[in-house]
């Protein structure tokens, strides 16, 4: 540990805050650094750190994961997906099939991967097959994914697109009337792709001190000390933290990739909605490999609704910063990761399902003091 | 049975055939078992071993355990040496000195002749070095597809003086943990041999006997209780004695030794070291005026890692992991493994 980790911790406590701060980060990554350190427990009680829309699994559309598993269950393919995606829970009756594990249980050829490449390799290992992978996930997976398309890629390997933009569901947070946050940590992974620029919107149109930040605690304090200390001094800019990576610009090349292979589209987000221009799909020039086309069958209009987390879950309002996950009303009860009910608590960048691997429970009132 | 000093291995891989009771299941077990495991008190003819009792033994200890690891082979061990180091260290932190191991081997179809017998030749050199001796086997072969390759179960005993009590029972409030080195190795080592996120690294597994370790702390008055944090891992064993007690159990991270690349490899697939095995390392719960003596021995021992990682405090049965920025963090019991991360 480094002992400027420390000193901006010390720092931190000498600010004179005004008021409460809300700080929302939008990464799993920092809201898992957060909970792995201990951060909340570290920091005065009137800085409260806000998990945001960190996590492209828990709001990958409810119709997308029903259509990956007709089409596994139906067509011989095999279907890869990445591994936090198979035991998310469609709205089906309990009897019928809910998550692509039970598929793969009942004989789908269902196979959890890790990266992109482990696609490419599958794809080439069995020519004869219908091989589809389901892409869930932020730039991050999306740029490997551009990488791939723009190098060429097995006439039999298909893509099932639920890629999404960080940025947009940000920006439909704040102008909507409860933003339920005073200052924004950036994305430092999403930043490291797509520049420290794009989120200059949250400090020019919307005047939030904003920072991106890395993954370590170090990186992470420097971040709320930036944000802490614009918000006091109401002097608000874009400040990096996290600047061993992360440029202005971001990586060109990637940026282009993804430019020529992919388009930007209108993009439901599951519980959430329709978000302009915040879904990434194949471009028409590959419309050979995009499974949607593929396999029309399986896309069912009924299925598009807004608002699809299962009863009785409040995923949409943990994944929007409104509620903390111990405010869920079945966190802990009857959803577990063990019986996951929303896709919080099934993915590691969930943050339900974070905060349950750092041993927060509902019923130790002891706790209070750990949140 | 004499070790034979000339074999010749008939088969490549074994069959079924090598199952059979006859000429072809004989040769498996002479040639591969007897060959590397003999020892005056294995009798492949005899139905039952008849094994000596020390003389002044009261108490004989006698445990089992079942090994599936996949791969069979992986940086710093096989299968083959994990049977032993398993059994021999469920004895060892149970105050024991080990002496005898049953080997019951089911064996899959097909599987190379060659890695049987780099497996038993592990086996055979870590009887060696804990000084224990198989004194009864059998074999069985499954059809192809109904084993991992190779299934072993492993039964020891040992023998321990009365006067030496050990237990979760014998731990009070204030006593402190002490840790003989880095958590999470093994259960890395074998993750990245799986190959199954594409990462290769510099790791081994830790997985040794613990014999040394015991023996010395045995020797030290005021010792409660040893455990090796295998599944499960360090947090495992914390939320176990959390629970039997019904008392807090403290640990201070900066002083759980983590070496870089499994901090490097957890960082990158969310797991959590604090829940990764280790295979030979003893997490021991001391009296607080032993515990220094007993730091000093393990690191003139050589564990230079050797940490005292906690306490036990009187509260609510949890563990609570005071983290390195001087926060807190609740170590729940494990429920399920942890999922690879996607972004």
């Amino acid at each position: 540990m480094p002992t400027d980790a420390k000193q901006l911790l010390e720092k931190i406590r000498t600010l004179a805050l005004p008021q409460n701060v809300r700080i929302m980060n939008v990464c799993g990554g920092h809201e898992r650094s957060i909970a792995m350190a201990g951060l909340r427990t570290a920091l005065p009680k009137n800085i409260e750190l806000i998990p945001g829309p960190g996590c492209p699994v828990c709001v990958c559309p409810e119709e997308d994961i029903y259509q990956a598993i007709q089409i596994a269950m139906n067509e011989q393919v095999i279907l890869l997906a990445f591994g936090d995606m198979l035991r998310v829970p469609v709205n089906v009756p309990k009897a019928a099939i809910r998550t692509l594990e039970q598929a793969k249980a009942a004989g789908a050829d269902i196979r959890p991967i890790a990266s992109p490449s482990e696609a490419l390799t599958i794809a080439k290992a069995h020519p004869a097959s219908t091989v589809v992978f389901f892409v869930a996930g932020f730039e991050t997976t999306c740029a490997p994914v551009a990488a791939m398309l723009t190098e060429g890629i097995p006439k039999n390997l298909l893509l099932l697109m639920s890629g999404r933009l960080t940025w947009p569901i940000v920006d439909r947070l704040l102008t909507s009337d409860t933003p339920a946050f005073d200052a924004l940590i950036a994305p430092g992974h999403v930043a490291t792709i797509m520049g420290a620029d794009e989120w200059r919107f949250v400090v020019e149109q919307h005047h939030l001190p904003t920072a991106v930040a890395g993954f370590t605690s170090e990186s992470l304090l420097a971040a709320i000390y930036s944000v802490l200390r614009q918000f006091i001094e109401q002097k608000m800019f874009l400040d990096n933290c996290y600047t061993q990576v992360v440029n202005a610009e971001g990586n060109r090349l990637a940026k282009q990739l993804i430019n020529t292979t992919l388009d930007i589209v209108d993009a439901p987000w599951r519980g959430i909605g329709v978000v302009p221009q915040s879904g990434y799909e194949l471009t028409s020039t590959l419309a050979e490999h995009n499974a949607r086309l593929h396999f029309p069958a399986y896309a069912d209009a009924a299925r598009q609704r807004a608002g699809l987390m299962p009863p009785g879950c409040d995923c949409a309002k943990v994944v929007l910063g409104k509620i903390k996950p111990l405010e869920c009303r079945i966190y802990g009860e009857p959803c577990t990761p063990r019986n996951p009910i929303g896709p919080c608590m099934v993915s590691d960048e969930g943050a339900c399902r974070i905060w349950w691997a750092a041993g927060l429970r509902k019923e130790q009132v002891t706790q209070a003091d750990l949140v | 049975m004499t070790k034979q000093t000339k074999r010749q291995l008939t088969d490549s891989h074994i069959a079924l055939a090598h199952g059979n009771g006859g000429r072809y299941m004989r040769e498996l077990i002479e040639k591969l078992f007897a060959y590397h495991l003999s020892n005056e008190l294995l009798d492949t003819q005899s139905d039952a071993a008849c094994l000596p009792v020390p003389s002044g033994t009261s108490e004989i200890l006698m445990t089992t355990d079942g090994f599936t690891v996949e791969p069979l082979e992986f940086p710093g061990g096989n299968i083959g040496s994990l049977a032993v180091h398993g059994t021999v260290n469920d004895l060892a932190v149970s105050g024991a000195t080990p002496l005898y191991l049953t080997l019951s081997a089911m064996i899959e179809e097909g599987l190379e002749v060659a890695v049987l017998d780099r497996v038993l030749e592990s086996m055979a050199q870590a009887c060696r070095e804990s000084n224990v001796r198989v004194v009864a086997g059998d074999t069985k072969v499954l059809r192809r597809g109904q084993g991992g390759g190779i299934y072993f179960t492993t039964t020891g005993i040992g023998v321990k003086s009365p006067q030496l009590c050990l237990g979760l029972d014998q731990i009070q409030v204030g006593d402190v943990l002490l840790l003989s080195g880095s958590v999470g190795d093994h259960g890395t080592a074998v993750l990245l041999a799986r190959e199954q996120f594409g990462l290769s690294g510099d790791l081994h597994s830790d997985s040794a006997s613990v014999l040394p370790i015991t023996q010395a702390l045995t020797a030290i008055s005021g010792l409660r209780f040893m455990r090796d944090p295998t599944r499960g891992g360090l947090a495992t064993v914390a939320h176990e004695i959390a629970v039997a007690t019904g008392n807090t159990v403290r640990l201070h991270e900066t002083q759980i030794p983590v070496l870089d690349p499994v901090r490097a490899v957890c960082d990158m697939l969310g797991y959590d070291p604090m829940y990764l095995a280790s295979e030979g390392r003893v997490l021991a719960v001391i009296s607080p005026e032993s515990a220094q003596a007993a730091l000093e021995r393990l690191h003139a021992l050589g564990y230079a890692e050797a940490s005292i990682i906690g306490s036990i405090e009187s509260g609510v049965a949890r563990v609570i992991l005071a983290t390195e920025l001087g926060g807190e963090r609740i170590l729940a019991e494990l429920e399920d493994d942890p999922l690879p991360r996607i972004c």
